[in-house]
């Protein structure tokens, strides 16, 4: 008795479900950790605001995961923080907005510039003591912070300051960007790396070649702030997928997509800007 | 229809249900338990392969094999396979061996109070108390470990002079064995406390009653018979404790200081201050590299050795026991 109950409500449920879902159209995607906060926002605004009938499912499991997904076809698109390169074959990258790395350090060190140079220097295990680095006012040793290998942080970081050498074993390879701020605010001979969401929050964001790490500062091309980067959505070279176009087109170009970007941390590279209230 | 499943003797189908379906689970659970074991083996195989007995050897900097590993699997030309874990399983001993032995030390002592010493009012409040104790999930842990433990070891321990006689090979920032043993040990501490006290209860009270009867102390009787007889539940204890800290990933990865070094003992006192990375968090923190053959390889032999590690504890364990029966309490 009871089973059948639970059979036939369960019945009952697909049954609504489905005149419900008639003419939506679900857009898979997976890929980048990096972009999933501003992904995830855009999305939901779409279908919110948007077009109610387009929903999203996106996996963040990384850049290169995402990519090897849209080109055997699990996936209609990918999130992807770095450039394409030539195992990407098949595919077509399209830059949606752009992000910044800053460099971090704690409240007490007076530190407020720093170079690519004396970045890569320190995490390379060069630099060992803030006596060496001038301007810091401290004389202890660096505690130098950062990304595990599956953060793509670690990746851009990786290749925009170290030259794609590995970082020295005097760094801590924390598994969160949230990990590094904290180790970083807990921590005054620290120093770290992580997004533009992550920075006033107990830590001291510092310019790099004497550009601050602000979202104003990092704009279309030429990038003045030497550590921001495009995040690209990567599409299947010549599948016509209309959901997903106008979803581009309208993530690129619209004023309100540009403030969604904005507010997850990201910054919108070709949105047109709001008009003034 | 109801013929076929009428036997000529002993009870109706409808009477066996139970135990065919249950059987027919048993059987499903240990087919889903042995793909698993020979999964992970074939995946493994390549890297065992290509190293042998080098692979738990030491030489080379793991981080760089592992970058290396990786590296070749994107390219798809030539694999490359050399790994060397002996830093990592280094770690695995120092951490897992030193917070089995302080658990241990703690536990019996805490066990034989709450059973044999502790007043009854107090005995219903521990005994609930570390019971959940041994239920809280181990992030948790790593949350207090980070946001409390490692900034006191870095910020009070550790001495400048330290943190500079080491500058540029490692960062003595509280990420630290000390840590790592000192969480492992709260986390698998109540586990054996609470496995030791049902042993230790479980002596029959008449063995108790007759030492105390012929004169001897409370103590050494506790001593004597309580805890010799509940020898096999310290055994069961210890292994499950064993086979959980040794299994600890996320703590681990949070706490220890995710560097493949290997802490060396004539280091002097910083040694406990040093950074390092057992076997289980590095499978975390690679997880990216899964799509590399090679590196799947690697981390899946990773796996192999957990996986046959805990087979071995478990198994020694069972002997122990049986080995111990003759003492007539059970576990």
């Amino acid at each position: 008795m009871r089973i059948k109950s639970l059979a036939i409500s369960a019945i009952a449920l697909v049954a609504l479900a489905v005149p419900a879902s008639a003419g939506a159209v679900t857009l898979i995607g997976s890929g980048s950790v990096a972009a999933q906060p501003v992904l995830s926002a855009l999305f939901s605004t779409y279908t919110k605001t948007v077009n109610h009938k387009v929903h999203f499912v996106y996996t963040a499991n990384g850049g290169n995961a995402g990519v090897k997904d849209v080109q055997n076809g699990t996936s209609q698109f990918a999130g992807q923080a770095r450039t394409p390169l030539p195992s990407d074959a098949g595919t077509t990258y399209i830059k949606m907005f752009l992000d910044g790395l800053c460099i971090d350090v704690n409240p007490k060190n007076k530190l407020s510039d720093i170079s690519i140079q004396q970045t890569h220097d320190i995490y390379r295990g060069l630099l060992t003591s803030w006596s060496q680095v001038p301007g810091s006012g401290l004389d202890t040793t660096i505690d130098p912070v950062g990304r595990d290998t599956n953060g793509g942080t670690y990746n851009f970081f990786l290749q925009a300051v170290l030259n794609n050498e590995l970082p020295s074993s005097n760094v801590n390879a924390l598994t969160a960007d949230g990990l590094v701020v904290n180790a970083v605010k807990q921590d005054p001979s620290a120093i770290g790396y992580d997004g533009l969401a992550w920075q006033g929050k107990g830590q001291k964001a510092l310019k790099v070649n004497g550009v601050p790490c602000q979202a104003k500062k990092i704009s279309v091309e030429p990038l003045k702030y030497p550590l921001s980067r495009y995040l690209f959505l990567v599409l299947p070279t010549g599948v016509n997928n209309p959901a997903l176009t106008k979803f581009i087109d309208w993530a690129r170009r619209d004023p309100v997509a540009g403030e969604v970007i904005s507010k997850a941390g990201g910054v919108p590279a070709f949105n047109k800007k709001a008009k003034k209230h | 229809m109801e013929e076929e499943y009428l036997p000529e003797y002993g009870p109706k189908w409808s009477d066996q249900r139970a135990e065919r379906l249950l059987g027919a689970l048993v059987c499903a659970v240990v087919g889903l338990l042995l793909a698993m074991i020979i999964t992970v083996f074939v995946r493994a195989w390549p890297s065992f392969a290509h190293n042998g007995l080098s692979w738990f050897g030491a030489g080379g900097s793991v981080e760089e094999e592992l970058n290396q590993i990786y590296l070749s699997g994107l390219s798809g030309a030539d694999f490359v396979y050399t790994f060397h874990g002996w830093q990592l399983i280094w770690s695995t001993l120092l951490i897992t061996g030193g917070a089995v032995l302080i658990a241990l030390f703690c536990s019996l002592f805490v066990s034989v109070f709450i059973v044999e010493f502790a007043p009854e009012w107090m005995r219903n409040i521990l005994q609930p108390v570390v019971r959940f104790l041994a239920s809280v999930p181990s992030v948790i842990y790593g949350l207090l470990g980070v946001l409390v433990i490692v900034p006191f070891i870095g910020n009070h321990l550790v001495t400048e002079s330290q943190k500079a006689s080491v500058a540029g090979v490692i960062s003595l920032s509280g990420y630290s064995l000390l840590a790592a043993v000192l969480i492992l040990t709260v986390m698998i501490a109540p586990l054996m406390v609470s496995i030791f006290s049902d042993g230790l209860r479980s002596v029959r009270p008449g063995w108790l009653e007759g030492s105390l009867a012929l004169g001897v102390n409370r103590w050494r009787t506790t001593w004597k018979i309580a805890v010799r007889t509940a020898r096999p539940a310290i055994v069961a204890g210890t292994v499950l404790a064993v086979a959980r800290a040794i299994g600890e990933a996320v703590m681990l990865a949070m706490v220890s200081g995710s560097v493949a070094f290997a802490p060396n003992p004539a280091d002097g006192v910083i040694f406990i201050y040093e950074p390092s990375r057992p076997l289980a968090p590095t499978i975390v923190k690679n997880i990216d590299s899964l799509g590399s053959p090679p590196a799947n390889a690697t981390l899946f032999a990773i796996a192999a050795v957990l996986l046959f590690s805990a087979a071995f504890f478990s198994l020694t364990g069972w002997a122990a026991r049986r080995a111990m029966r003759k003492y007539g309490a059970t576990a």
